[in-house]
């Protein structure tokens, strides 16, 4: 069992500017999960990279299986027996399940016939193997989130990987789903293989890992230790140096606010019927489903980026027709935090200065449109600072900010537009917890200055901790709604009843 | 806590400063713009060395005025560029532009400035209508311009029935062959100042950083409030309008407007018009633009043509190392830009 198969030992490595990693250890033993814990830009990433060989540190030395181990690239280190299943996919979408897994290998011979019947009854095996129902010549975009991660987890499997790092595999797997991967895992570790599980999910750290190294600040603050003994403060206490605040809040009720937003019976081009939503000046109302339920969608119709096709929209009481996004935010104040930050909520490749002040450019802009980034930094810098946006400037590209200073950056445009009506689409996906715990109270703190927020989230936490009033969706419609008395247990019970179609009546919508 | 806090709240502009004026050198070494002017220089040494004729007045003054064209059809291409599209048009546009304002001059007896907005107008019109096929449609600039390319070019022949229009104002045309201070054509003045309104078009409005915006990241330009679609259709449509300019410039030049000004389909116009913004660091991708190393780039190229012509290279090797040039230039930005990478420069 405590055989160690990975060693990393005084493991340094810098970029101009930045000492990401400084002299890091990290023990990996045979048959055993092991998490990597560690808030954004703690050198997570970093760390990974040079176990897969991307980058090489500048000190220090890895041995794998007892003898020195210096990769020279991603190749090698596969070759190597280590595998990883990044937090981004990288499957190609239109080939077959059956292609994805072997593609390394179908690369091998430009010339050769590829023997599909093969191919396919091959990576059946590696489907069998991790319980996955699906046909290997079926293309990948044809699947479920949750079977193109495991699709991934085969891919990497096939390679012969004795190590497999898995960075955040359940971000965006519902509950379920989770489970069943879960199972699978542990049984790859009974069979001895070593795995690495980098999350921000605590809850699923202690059920499934058996020891645990937190890295903060690029420094080991524990290293390969068992996590016996260890609960969910002391984790905590270790990634951020302090205990995790719970907010005590009380629960409050805004519905009698004016209406800032109302639907009424809406249906959309994408398939919504029947919705019936209002949000209150200063009322938080969070709109629950499982993924595919049609909540980012209706996020996107309120924006009018999508169409209606009946009911009616009402902004401050008065009947509106949003017909783009543009009307959405530079005429109604509405703005919307997507949870796609990477392709929708930011452009990375430019800075963090011309990120915020997107929105308010046109409004900035005076004679001939002419505007100066004097004028841009004066309208969005206190909101950047006030977000604590950890960046070394503003001219920054947000491409290069971690995930957590990202989303402050997305939220960050939003506050500087000075939208009434905010929608906040799963404001925490891939966001450390100090981060996530600010965003809660700068959230709460919005509402109570009179923000209507429409907040979705599939963590039910989350909800439960911000939320008001809470609207469950399934299917493009309605489910119910109920106002939350901020107790777990029975909050939890009752959403999830009226997903399954249970409450329905009761909750008289 | 409170100490941490303000610490990484005050690293906005602070921790880094000392860091960042090396880097900032290194990064200015690295540049486009520096590597672009470098080779102008050097270029310039090697030809005048080779042929004394190259440092000659009418050489040097020859040199500007066709580079100015060539400078505008670098521009042309570059504000489509930067939307991540292409504008397979742009000669055929800038030749129909032309000819209407030969036509307005010539058929209809206009004052020439009317005649030359009438052009200008033709081009926007040309260059709006792609903008707004390919927004309708949402297929690639490519294959709509490559269509509109032939279409423009074809109804102009048709209409012109492929005759040249000589009757051009004499003002006009002495404007294209006047030389200020003996060596410079006011034609070059008028790219520079176009390049300047450019510049400030990207760097100072709300309008072209929208426009970048929207190059860079669509769904996200879209989803901040930005008219995503009105956007292309008005690069598209700038387009259409430095076009436009750049096939007046030809006209005011040579004293004629004549159907063939840009070869068989405005092709010839093809290969300047992308090697200044490549050659001059705008991404193909879309989302970022240089104006200046738009302006070097057609410049060296323009250079270069002249250079060899003068040592009296064949046109078609001339053609062959324009090519060359245009693969070398890709290829080096990309390990410069890898390299950028890696040090985390950019």
């Amino acid at each position: 069992m405590n055989q160690t198969v990975f060693h990393a030992e005084g493991v340094t490595k810098t970029f101009p500017g930045v000492t990401a990693l400084e002299d890091v250890r990290l023990t990996l033993s045979k048959g055993s999960i092991h998490a990597l814990l560690g808030e954004n830009g703690a050198g997570k990433s970093t760390l990974i990279k040079v176990i897969t060989g991307v980058h090489r540190p500048d000190s220090g030395h890895l041995t794998l299986n007892g003898s020195a181990f210096e990769p020279s690239g991603p190749r090698d280190a596969i070759g190597h027996g280590i595998g990883v299943v990044h937090q981004e996919r990288n499957l190609i979408p239109r080939f077959s399940i059956g292609e994805n897994i072997f593609l390394e290998g179908l690369s091998a011979h430009p010339l050769k016939r590829i023997d599909y019947k093969k191919l396919f009854s091959d990576a059946r095996e590696w489907l069998d193997l991790l319980g996955v129902d699906a046909d290997p010549s079926m293309p990948v975009d044809r699947l479920s989130v949750a079977k193109i991660q495991l699709v991934e987890i085969a891919k990497a499997l096939s390679l012969n990987s004795r190590i497999l790092l898995l960075d955040e595999p359940t971000a965006s797997l519902t509950p379920h789903e989770t489970d069943t991967l879960f199972a699978i895992l542990r049984r790859l570790r009974d069979d001895g293989v070593s795995l690495m599980f980098v999350s921000h999910k605590l809850e699923e750290v202690q059920e499934i890992c058996d020891q645990v190294t937190v890295l903060r600040d690029g420094r080991n603050a524990c290293e390969s230790r068992t996590l016996e003994g260890l609960d969910r403060q002391a984790i905590v206490r270790l990634m951020i140096g302090r205990s995790e605040q719970i907010p005590d809040w009380s629960a409050r009720d805004r519905s009698t606010g004016d209406a800032a937003l109302q639907l009424k019976d809406v249906s959309t081009s994408l398939g919504h019927k029947q919705i019936d939503l209002t949000v209150h000046k200063g009322e938080i109302v969070g709109l629950y489903g499982l993924v595919g339920a049609g909540r980012s969608e209706l996020a996107k119709a309120i924006m009018g980026k999508f169409a209606m096709t009946g009911g009616s929209v009402l902004v401050k009481g008065k009947q509106v027709d949003i017909r783009s996004v543009a009307d959405a935010v530079g005429r109604y104040r509405i703005g919307y935090v997507s949870e796609d930050r990477k392709s929708e909520g930011l452009v990375l490749m430019h800075s963090v200065l011309e990120n915020v002040g997107m929105p308010i450019w046109r409004r900035l802009a005076g004679f001939a449109h002419l505007l100066t980034n004097r004028t841009v930094r004066r309208h969005t810098e206190p909101f950047i600072r006030k977000l604590e946006v950890r960046t070394p400037s503003l001219e920054q590209h947000v491409g290069n900010l971690s995930g957590g200073n990202q989303q402050k950056v997305s939220v960050a445009k939003w506050l500087a537009a000075e939208v009434e009506i905010l929608i906040v689409d799963e404001p925490s996906v891939g966001i450390d917890i100090k981060t996530k715990a600010y965003l809660h109270e700068l959230i709460r703190e919005l509402s109570d200055n009179g923000t209507a927020l429409l907040l979705i989230t599939s963590d039910m936490p989350e909800m439960i901790t911000l939320a008001d009033h809470i609207v469950v969706m399934n299917d493009y419609r309605v489910m119910g709604e109920i106002d939350n008395t901020r107790d777990y247990d029975t909050m939890s019970e009752r959403i999830m009843a009226l997903i399954q179609g249970e409450e329905t009546v009761a909750a008289g919508v | 806590m409170t100490d941490i806090r303000q610490e990484r709240s005050g690293a906005i502009g602070h921790v880094e400063q000392r860091q960042s004026s090396r880097l900032t050198l290194l990064r200015l070494l690295l540049s486009n713009e520096f590597g672009l002017l470098v080779l102008i220089v050097l270029f310039a040494l090697i030809f005048s060395t080779v042929s004394p004729a190259f440092l000659s007045k009418f050489s040097l003054y020859a040199l500007g005025r066709t580079a100015a064209v060539n400078i505008m059809i670098g521009f042309s291409m570059m504000v489509v560029i930067l939307t991540g599209g292409l504008n397979l048009s742009v000669g055929a546009i800038g030749v129909s532009a032309a000819m209407f304002g030969g036509l307005l001059m010539e058929a209809f007896g206009l004052p020439w400035p009317l005649a030359i907005a009438g052009g200008l107008a033709m081009g926007a019109a040309l260059g709006a209508l792609n903008g707004v096929i390919i927004v309708r449609s949402g297929l690639h600039s490519f294959i709509i311009t490559l269509a509109t390319m032939s279409i423009f070019f074809g109804v102009m022949i048709f209409l012109t029935r492929a005759e040249s229009y000589r009757d051009i104002s004499p003002v006009f045309t002495g404007f294209g062959r006047m030389k200020l201070f003996a060596i410079v054509s006011p034609l070059l003045i008028v790219s520079v100042l176009v390049a300047v309104l450019l510049s400030v078009l990207f760097r100072y409005t709300a309008l072209g950083r929208e426009m970048l915006a929207t190059g860079a990241n669509e769904r996200a330009a879209e989803l901040s409030g930005i008219r995503v679609n009105r956007m292309i259709t008005y690069c598209h449509m700038l387009s259409g309008i430095l076009a436009g300019v750049a096939g007046v410039m030809l006209v005011s030049r040579t004293g004629a407007a004549i159907p063939s000004m840009a070869g068989q389909l405005g092709q010839d116009w093809l290969l300047p018009a992308f090697l200044g913004p490549v050659l001059g660091g705008t991404l193909l991708t879309g989302g970022r633009v240089s104006v200046l190393g738009t302006f070097l780039g057609s410049f060296l190229v323009t250079m270069l043509t002249t250079g060899l012509l003068l040592m009296q290279v064949g046109a078609f090797w001339v053609q062959t190392y324009l090519g060359l040039l245009l693969l070398l230039a890709v290829l080096l930005d990309l390990f410069r830009r890898s390299y950028l990478t890696r040090r985390k420069l950019i």
